[in-house]
């Protein structure tokens, strides 16, 4: 259950709720409440199931369930509360890079095979998106990785980090803690970035015929990478799961981990609230040439140092 | 540095813009035209107002001949209110006039 | 391979419905259709069969944006065929109306215009401060949308003298926010990223195309019925007219923030010029035969009713040529050539109300496959 499915779940939903409140009080209205996304998920779950005839129904409705599925791998192996996360024999970090990206390709499937034009167009452009960020996401975790001795494994980082201080405390760090800040913009489909799911241009993009409980599904799963993706970003910037003892009351790791992740969710927040959206060939421009340049100077600076 | 940036984060800090109706509400000018209201002991039976309604919506009533308007059609333009020799027709501020059978929303 | 996409009757970047078929190779536009006649109200017909004075309410509700200004157009258009001039007092009351209903519009349109977009916030700030203007529209005439501030003759109501400093407060108040909102979106990388460069109109296709309002007003074409056919007490209060030369969606951007300027400007102006004095006069139950044109800018353009009358009290015909229905040629120039992307903000930026467009039917004549059927037709197909 710890840190499983409700665990994950809850928090994600949280996250969400409190990012959509903090939403509507930054353009000055009062926003929903902070349990709202359980209700419209739970909404959800109690509609009608709908299928397409159009659409290929085997990939349309296996698509949900692969992201759901591989989202909550990545959670397992995350360290949340002290440095070793739950399975600790087969997580590193190009494992979790990969499975991160199961949910975009999943999305992009689901697209395609919804059988309507306003998909087809949403999986072409997150597609070039992927192409986009995924270079700067690469090149900044390596570099964090890299000022461990090029140990890929999260505990080490962990543990590095609790001896050493934050990584973003080490100058040659801070421009890949930018560009990952930027590039996770970019993953979690925010704006400026949330060109593939554009409301006002093509419906919903890839997810526009799914309704009902497929549709609650592939937003939990939205909800829960909103939450891993930062808790990625706090592990190897940011300390990771550190327990404090205050006044003599120990206060274990996680409390401030998801402080810290809420920290992250914040800032992202207030990203998506000063940008419009962009389009995507100059998403695709500003994307190799700013965060990737940052990381890479980063990366540099780590390999020369 | 985007120029919206310091209005968003003011108003994290102010009092949101939203009026919380129907717990709160505004206070209407003295102009408002919302339903107009029939005082029938000024009412003449001359007639004027069923013929300048631009929606046809004052009836006379048959047997007692004063107006009733059925606001299923009133615009709440004024107008009656307006050319009533005596003076029947005035413009309270109520607009609040949902009702499960609009065939009974009748004001007299 | 082109492939079409079809965007609307439904669809989120349109309020109304419209249909659109779009032929697109990748991203980038190569061809565009456009159906209208969804909105069809029959209004034409009725305000033959109305008399004047029940015809000048009819004639607003053409549009809710724009309402004061066809009631407006009407009231020039009736005025002439009778011959009646209103007094001075009624002239500036109508530029006060017309004026303050050009904010609401603009505001509007800016905030709509964000939100295709994707920039939710200024969405959101935008309408916010709409709400001023039309808390000033409800003090002055008693109604927030449907001010009905003319009448044939004069004017409804009269401003009263207690009610001008809030009206004075909330000016400044507006000025200060959309000097703000200029420099916010002038100043936005990703504004500018979106918005220049694209959908752009020459100056020549929008002669061609008789394109009127800011859609012309940002190409260049240095027009507008206020200064150059003036009516109401226009001609006697000084403005500017705001043209840019690039014909982009930010040269329209930019001319419709500052007209909002220009209209907080001449309010006051009316205000401080405005004489004492009657606000009517008597208007006769039935006109002499008799033609006339009306013309008023609307926030969109030039808006056009002709008039015909016959002796009776109801118009014999009434012709009404919208802003709108005259911009939407000038919309496939603008998508051709750009992204899908492009589409929501370039088809905003002409400003469509569709509530305008549609009084009459269009009929497809280059393809015979897309004509749209009259009642007729379609009763004898049914048998």
């Amino acid at each position: 259950m710890f840190p499983g499915i409700l665990f994950a779940g809850a928090v994600g939903l949280l996250f969400a709720g409190i990012d959509r409140k903090l939403t509507g009080h930054m353009q000055n209205r009062i926003g929903p409440p902070i349990w709202q996304e359980f209700l419209d998920v739970g909404k959800l779950f109690g509609k009608e199931d709908i299928t397409p005839t159009a659409a290929n129904s085997f990939v349309f409705n296996c698509a949900p369930l692969l992201c759901f599925g591989a989202i909550m791998a990545v959670m397992l192996l995350l360290p949340i509360n002290s440095s070793q996360p739950v399975l600790t024999s087969v997580g590193d970090l190009i494992v979790i890079i990969y499975l991160l990206n199961i949910p975009a390709v999943c999305m992009m499937l689901a697209g395609y095979a919804s059988g309507c034009p306003f998909g087809t167009i949403g999986s072409s452009r997150y597609m070039v998106q992927l192409l986009g960020y995924e270079l700067a996401f690469i090149i900044a975790a390596l570099a964090a990785a890299a000022k461990v001795g090029w140990s890929l494994s999260l505990s080490s980082i962990v543990s590095y980090q609790a001896q050493n201080g934050w990584m973003v405390s080490q100058v040659a760090l801070i421009p890949a803690a930018i560009a990952i800040l930027i590039a996770a913009q970019g993953k979690l489909l925010r704006a400026p970035f949330d060109i593939p799911e554009a409301e006002s241009e093509i419906v919903h993009g890839s997810l526009t015929e799914y309704s009902g409980p497929k549709l609650g599904i592939l937003r939990i799963a939205y909800d829960i990478e909103l939450f891993v993706v930062a808790a990625v970003i706090v592990v190897l910037f940011f300390g990771g799961p550190v327990p404090h003892t205050i006044y003599g009351i120990y206060i274990p790791g996680v409390v401030g981990f998801l402080i810290k992740c809420l920290g992250i969710v914040v800032l992202s927040t207030v990203i998506r609230n000063i940008a419009a959206r962009l389009r995507i060939d100059q998403a695709l421009k500003f994307f190799w040439t700013f965060p990737t340049l940052l990381a890479a100077i980063s990366l540099f600076l780590v390999v020369v140092t | 540095m985007p120029r919206i940036l310091p209005d968003v984060l003011k108003n994290l800090f102010r009092k949101p813009a939203t009026v919380k109706y129907p717990k709160q509400r505004r206070a209407l000018p003295e102009n408002f035209r919302g339903k107009p209201v029939i005082d029938k002991e000024k009412c003449i039976s001359c007639g004027l107002c069923v013929k300048v309604c631009p929606d046809n919506a004052i009836t006379l009533d048959e047997k007692t001949k004063k107006p009733r308007i059925w606001m299923g059609l009133c615009m709440m333009c004024g107008r009656c209110a307006e050319l009533c020799p005596r003076k029947v027709f005035t413009m309270s501020k109520e607009f609040e006039l949902a009702t499960y059978n609009k065939y009974e929303a009748m004001s007299e | 391979m082109t492939f079409i996409i079809p965007i609307g009757p439904q669809h989120p970047a349109l309020e109304e419905p419209a249909h659109f078929r779009i032929e697109v190779k990748g991203e980038e536009i190569v061809g565009v259709d456009l159906r209208l006649g969804y909105n069809h109200k029959g209004i034409e017909q009725g305000l033959s069969d109305r008399s004047y004075a029940h015809g000048l309410y009819l004639s607003a509700r053409v549009c809710g944006i724009c309402n004061s200004t066809h009631s407006l157009a009407f009231t020039r258009a009736v005025e002439s065929v009778a011959g009646i001039e209103c007094p001075d007092r009624a002239r500036y009351i109508r530029v006060i109306d017309a004026e303050l209903e050009r904010i609401h519009s603009h505001l509007l349109w800016a905030g709509v215009a964000a939100h295709e977009i994707g920039f939710t916030t200024l969405f959101m700030l935008f309408w916010r401060d709409r709400e001023l203007s039309l808390d000033m529209r409800e003090l002055l005439f008693g109604q927030r949308i449907y001010a009905s501030g003319t009448y044939l003759g004069g004017a409804r109501v009269d401003i009263k003298e207690k009610d001008i400093p809030q009206l004075i407060r909330t000016l400044n108040k507006l000025e200060k926010s959309v000097k703000h909102y200029i420099d916010v979106c002038t100043s936005d990388r990703t504004i500018i990223a979106r918005c220049s460069g694209v959908g752009v109109l020459k100056k020549k296709d929008a002669r061609e195309l008789c394109a009127v309002g800011p859609t012309a007003r940002a190409s260049g074409v240095d027009f507008d019925i206020r200064r150059d056919d003036p009516y109401a007490a226009y001609g006697e209060i000084p403005f500017d007219v705001i043209v840019e030369q690039d014909g982009d969606v930010f040269a329209k951007v930019v001319v419709r923030l500052r007209e909002i300027l220009e209209s907080i400007d001449i309010i006051r102006q009316a205000i401080d010029a405005m004489p004492k004095g009657a606000i009517r006069t008597k208007f006769p139950e039935n006109v002499p035969e008799n033609e006339a044109v009306g013309r008023t800018e609307a926030p969109r353009g030039e808006l056009m009713y002709y008039v015909r009358s016959n002796g009776t009290n109801k118009p014999e015909r009434v012709r009404i040529r919208t802003p709108s229905y005259a911009n939407w040629p000038s919309v496939r120039p603008m998508l051709v050539g750009g992204t899908i992307a492009d589409i929501p903000i370039v088809v905003a930026s002409i400003d469509p109300c569709f509530s305008c467009t549609d009084r009459v039917t269009i009929i497809d004549t280059k393809t015979g496959k897309s004509r749209i059927m009259t009642k007729e037709e379609l009763r004898r197909l049914r048998k």
